[in-house]
């Protein structure tokens, strides 16, 4: 009897519906005597012989208890303030974010092939795009690709197709990951890469000059960069256009943009990014989701997907996806990338966060970074314990210490902070320097404990 | 529908935050000049309530697996667990910062280790990268790895194989990592035609990509051969794993010769596509080819979780890490199957095909008429006599309250045409199956009876037929205000 | 539906026309190609005084679900193209032998000619 209970209980799976008597019945309609009939085509010889040596299913509680377990075998991070930023930005992220990309019938989607029953997923790329081109002055947006890095590298390959050319300049300034993934993309062009070197938080643009010469592709800049400096990029830009390069601007702290002038003002041609600032966590580190902006006659070698606005054949509104002869799917090996999925349910939390803040939120909120940011940097000056470079800035900025870094960071991190990134992780050659990010999520009163701690050391 | 550009009123706002109390701190003395914006960026203006509503509103119009049968072939849109959308979205996991101490996310990279060492015993392959963020990506570092294999000996090659029947990623990531692509024709049983694939591989030629079962859902029963073939010219198999599905527990690429795999963890692996994702697309390879996985990996020392960077790596492919959400759903999904459940799964989907092929292929002759894996190809041929494209049935079936199949796709000369790939994936009862399948059988009648009802079709979606040509040649890609 | 195939005109077996005067050739494409196009929404023009060898691409033609390279029937210098097509590309579905006509080629070899086939040919070709 428990044997039997035991058998029936192996054969069903919460997850499907097909008893095994329905199954039988299906096989009979099929016309097979058995299952095995079906498997056919396969050849005996390269069968699994045996079951998988994987463990046997578990109840959804065994397994809510396993996966909460090893979750909390990490740091409780979310009783931390974070002092750390680097292309992953904590920011409040208010419930109704979270509310949006869990219905269902957004994430449950596929791709959106047929627009009459996908409207909801159309509409919001939509109006992402129009979010994001407001945001960077820019004509046209592709609002997904799988991150800032990837947007980067695609839009550098973008380049190439635009103009043929052969060498590509990348602000040292650019992330690192970011910059190791153009390495890695563009690894069959044969081009040659070089890095503008640095000076105090911003490039140099005397050595810009030079390295560009009529061969340049396009100039990367990182805005702000990953010391979290603001780049003169209308400098930049003149510098580039005059050698008949694109200007390729990178923004990984996409709150900026509510502050910052135009990219397109300030010369950028393209303008690839990251949106995890605006409304989605800090994850690990994905999925987030990247972008590419740019000016309307490049339209064409964009990668991605697009929607576009039509009607339908009574005349009224309708989303579809625009423009996709440059896809693989219909191009094969001359598509423009091999891009398929995107992350499109992080446009719902893209669009939500930009709906909820709208034109005065985001604005107030750059604004209160900008002002949390400098106030932790006056007050860490004043300790006498850091100096640093004095370069413009939003909400990150690197700072040397006399002391050491070590014990600052465990200071931190016992008194409740993440503590900033040591910034010779990536350059080895900057030691006793540290990233600070911050953000709305420290308040006042934490920023002065950051002082008190560093004052007491 | 409105947008929500035209829902915003002046001085609205959604959204509440703490109280700026840095007075004396005036933005224009922290930014320079050059770089502030003289205005502010011209953003809806809406209540949390306008937003809360609106979204509400697009989700209504939005059609998901939750709202019902999804057929898309070659997509495998199965049923998403509700539990592992909210594990995905444990406070431990979502708070994580990737640059933090390592010893701060030991769980996180203990659920990458965990779950690498499962999709090692599912495919049969050695070692994992869980970077890649779609089946796409995963590709590209397939066949740059591959390009890297070739190098490093010495002896780069530079041509890619790929079958005509082929998704289209697969010659678009060839051609991204600076391969030739060249094609192999199918033979008539709509499998790789072994001369043809005999006569193209050289020692120029990498190797092959191929999805199996492939997209037509028949497996490539000469598989061994195809190895023989391809490792006999010292060339790599690489294994496009959009239809593991049909596989699981049955057959291991790894244990067929395959070198390299890539898993779509948001088809096999019930990972929610999210309207276009994300998803994950993970790649195994044999132990040949570890060294040149993009960087970091996971390892574990003494129970310790670390991340390596492969000696000869084809470097980083994103910033930080993988998406890490996807692969918690995916590891919650295959401890919920556990070992039976994942061969119950491949089993289920397989004859949910078989019997929707064996209903409807009276009415929509299939292309190849024999027995399929986990999806079947049917065609709207028969209907064309009748001014009906096979688009105006897909049309059609979403007043059935049915998502269309996934059509004109493979789309190969001289046999493949018009087709309606449809796959119903374990997660189908019979009855909504067979819900289906009637739908299907009295719209062919009507092709024949009203074609106009279909040509004119949908009639009951929240829009109707949209003008596609419109969109492309007169691009409207933003709102602007009139 | 059958195609029109107009007499006089030459043809190559990728579904262009070349109407021959003098020295140039017209270039378009068949009736046939349009139809199996569909609705065209964008024309990747020809560049004018590009020089472009036999079965080069020389311009690209798309439509909501499809892409096709357009090649040089012949070798020869690209002296002309045709704006109003790129302009408003459905000129080419709606008249593809006369105002779709796509770009004039100044032909280098007139051997090459010989090579393309006539309007019988071209209908016995398409009927395969």
């Amino acid at each position: 009897m428990q044997r039997g209970m035991k058998n029936t209980e192996k054969s069903s799976l919460r997850y499907i519906p097909n008893t095994k008597e329905q199954q039988e019945e299906m096989l009979k309609e099929i016309g097979v005597p058995s299952f095995g009939h079906l498997l056919n085509s396969i050849p005996v010889g390269i069968r699994l012989k045996s079951d998988l040596k994987i463990p046997d299913k578990i109840s959804e509680q065994e397994l809510f208890e396993k996966i909460h377990k090893i979750s909390q075998k990490n740091l409780n991070f979310i009783d931390f303030k974070p002092l750390i930023g680097a292309g992953s930005y904590r920011h409040y992220i208010p419930e109704v974010v979270r509310t949006v990309v869990s219905y269902s019938e957004f994430y449950t989607a596929y791709t959106p092939y047929q627009p009459e029953i996908s409207q909801g997923t159309l509409q919001t790329m939509f109006e992402v795009q129009t979010h994001l081109t407001r945001l960077t002055g820019m004509d046209v947006v592709m609002p997904s690709i799988y991150d800032g890095a990837s947007a980067t590298a695609e839009s550098v390959l973008m380049a190439l197709r635009i103009n043929n050319k052969k060498k590509v300049l990348l602000s040292s300034l650019l992330h690192p990951h970011y910059k190791e993934t153009v390495k890695t993309y563009t690894k069959s062009h044969w081009i040659e890469i070089i890095e503008m070197p640095q000076k105090e938080g911003s490039i140099e643009t005397e050595e810009l000059k030079k390295l560009i010469d009529s061969d340049t592709a396009c100039v990367v800049v990182q805005n702000p960069n990953f010391f979290g400096g603001i780049e003169n990029i209308e400098l930049i830009s003149n510098i580039a256009h005059e050698n008949g390069a694109i200007v390729i601007l990178i923004v990984i702290e996409s709150l900026s943009l509510a502050l910052l002038k135009s990219c397109k003002k300030t010369g950028a041609d393209i303008v690839a990014g990251e949106t995890q600032s605006l409304g989605m966590d800090l994850n690990f580190g994905g999925p987030y989701n990247g972008f590419i902006a740019s000016k309307e006659n490049y339209i064409r070698q964009i990668p991605g997907r697009i929607a576009g606005e039509t009607t339908d054949v009574e005349g009224n509104r309708a989303f579809v996806m625009a423009l996709r002869a440059r896809e693989q799917d219909i191009r094969r090996e001359k598509a423009t990338s091999n891009l398929c999925s995107n992350h499109a349910l992080n446009l719902f939390a893209i669009n939500a966060y930009i709906s909820l803040l709208g034109k005065e939120g985001l604005y107030r909120l750059a604004v209160l970074n900008t002002k949390s940011a400098h106030y932790l940097r006056s007050k860490l000056i004043e300790t006498g314990k850091f100096y640093g470079d004095d370069y413009p800035f939003f909400n990150e900025f690197v700072l040397r210490t006399k002391d050491d870094p070590k014990l600052i960071r465990e200071k931190l991190f016992k008194a409740g902070f993440l503590p900033p990134l040591k910034v010779s992780d990536f350059f080895p050659a900057l030691e006793n320097n540290l990233l600070f990010a911050v953000t709305e999520t420290l308040s006042k009163e934490d920023l002065d404990k950051v002082v008190d701690i560093i004052r007491s050391l | 529908m409105k947008l929500i550009y035209e829902k915003s009123i002046k001085g609205r706002i959604g959204f509440s935050m703490p109280e700026d109390r840095f007075e004396d701190i005036n933005v224009k003395d922290c930014i320079p000049e050059y770089a502030l914006s003289k205005e502010k960026k011209e953003l809806p203006e809406v209540s949390e309530v306008d937003v809360v509503r609106h979204f509400t509103t697009l989700s209504k119009i939005n059609y998901g697996v939750d709202t019902g049968f999804y057929p898309l072939g070659s997509c495998t849109m199965k049923y998403n667990p509700k539990i592992n959308e909210k594990l995905a979205n444990l406070e431990g996991f979502t708070f994580a910062h990737p640059l933090a101490d390592i010893k701060h996310f030991q769980g996180s990279l203990e659920l990458m280790y965990e779950l690498e060492q499962l999709l090692k015993e599912i495919t049969g392959m050695d070692r994992f990268t869980l970077a890649p963020g779609a089946g796409a990506h995963g590709e590209l570092v397939g066949v740059l790895i591959m390009g890297k294999y070739f190098e490093d000996s010495g002896k780069p090659r530079h041509k890619m194989i790929v079958p005509d029947s082929a998704h289209g990623t697969n010659p678009a990531s060839s051609a991204m990592a600076g391969f030739k692509v060249v094609e192999v024709k199918s033979n008539e049983r709509g499998t790789v035609d072994i001369e043809h694939l005999k006569s193209l591989m050289d020692e120029d030629t990498a190797g092959i990509m191929l999805t199996n079962p492939n997209t037509v859902g028949l497996f490539e029963t000469d598989i061994t051969e195809i190895t023989k073939i391809v490792h006999g010219k010292g060339g790599l198999l690489y294994y496009d794993g959009a239809n593991l599905n049909a596989l699981l527990g049955i057959v291991r690429p790894g244990d067929t010769g395959f070198d390299i795999v890539h898993l779509n963890l948001h088809k096999t692996f019930s990972t929610p596509h999210g309207g276009g994702g994300p998803g994950a697309g993970v790649v195994g390879v044999k132990n040949h080819l570890i060294e040149f996985l993009p960087s970091p990996i996971v390892c574990k020392c003494d129970d310790f979780y670390s991340l390596e960077y492969p000696k000869k790596s084809i470097g980083r492919i994103r910033a930080f890490f993988c998406n890490f959400s996807v692969l918690v759903k995916a590891y919650a999904w295959i401890l919920s199957m556990g070992k039976d459940g994942l061969k119950e799964a491949a089993r289920v989907s397989i004859i949910n095909a078989n019997y929707v092929l064996s209903k409807l292929k009276p009415y929509y002759r299939p292309a190849y008429d024999r027995f399929c894996m986990h999806e079947c190809i049917l065609t709207g041929r028969d209907y064309k006599e009748y001014g009906i494209k096979t688009l105006d049935i897909a049309k059609r079936l979403m007043d059935y309250g049915f998502h269309p199949p996934t059509i004109y796709f493979p789309h190969f000369e001289p046999y493949a045409h018009e087709t309606i790939m449809v796959e119903p994936t374990e997660s189908e009862s019979k009855e909504t199956i067979d819900e289906f399948i009637n739908a299907m059988i009295k719209i062919s009648k009507e092709a024949i009876e009203n074609p106009e009802l279909l040509k004119s079709a949908p009639h009951s979606t929240p829009i109707r037929r949209a003008d596609e040509t419109k969109a492309t040649r007169e691009p409207i890609l933003k709102f602007e205000e009139k | 539906m059958a195609h029109k195939i107009v007499e006089g005109l030459l043809y190559t077996e990728s579904d262009e026309w070349v109407r021959v005067e003098g020295e140039i050739a017209i270039v378009g494409i068949t009736d046939y190609a349009q139809d199996k196009l569909g609705d065209i929404v964008y024309i990747e023009e020809a560049v004018q005084g590009n020089k472009v060898v036999k079965e080069d691409k020389v311009a690209t033609i798309e439509s909501v679900k499809a892409a096709s390279d357009i090649n040089a029937p012949v070798s020869g210098e690209i002296v002309e193209v045709n704006k109003s097509v790129v302009k408003d590309p459905a000129i080419v579905n709606n008249d593809p032998y006369s105002k779709g006509w796509l770009f004039k080629i100044k032909i280098d070899n007139t051997e090459e000619i010989k090579d393309l086939l006539n309007a019988k040919g071209y209908e016995e070709y398409r009927k395969e």
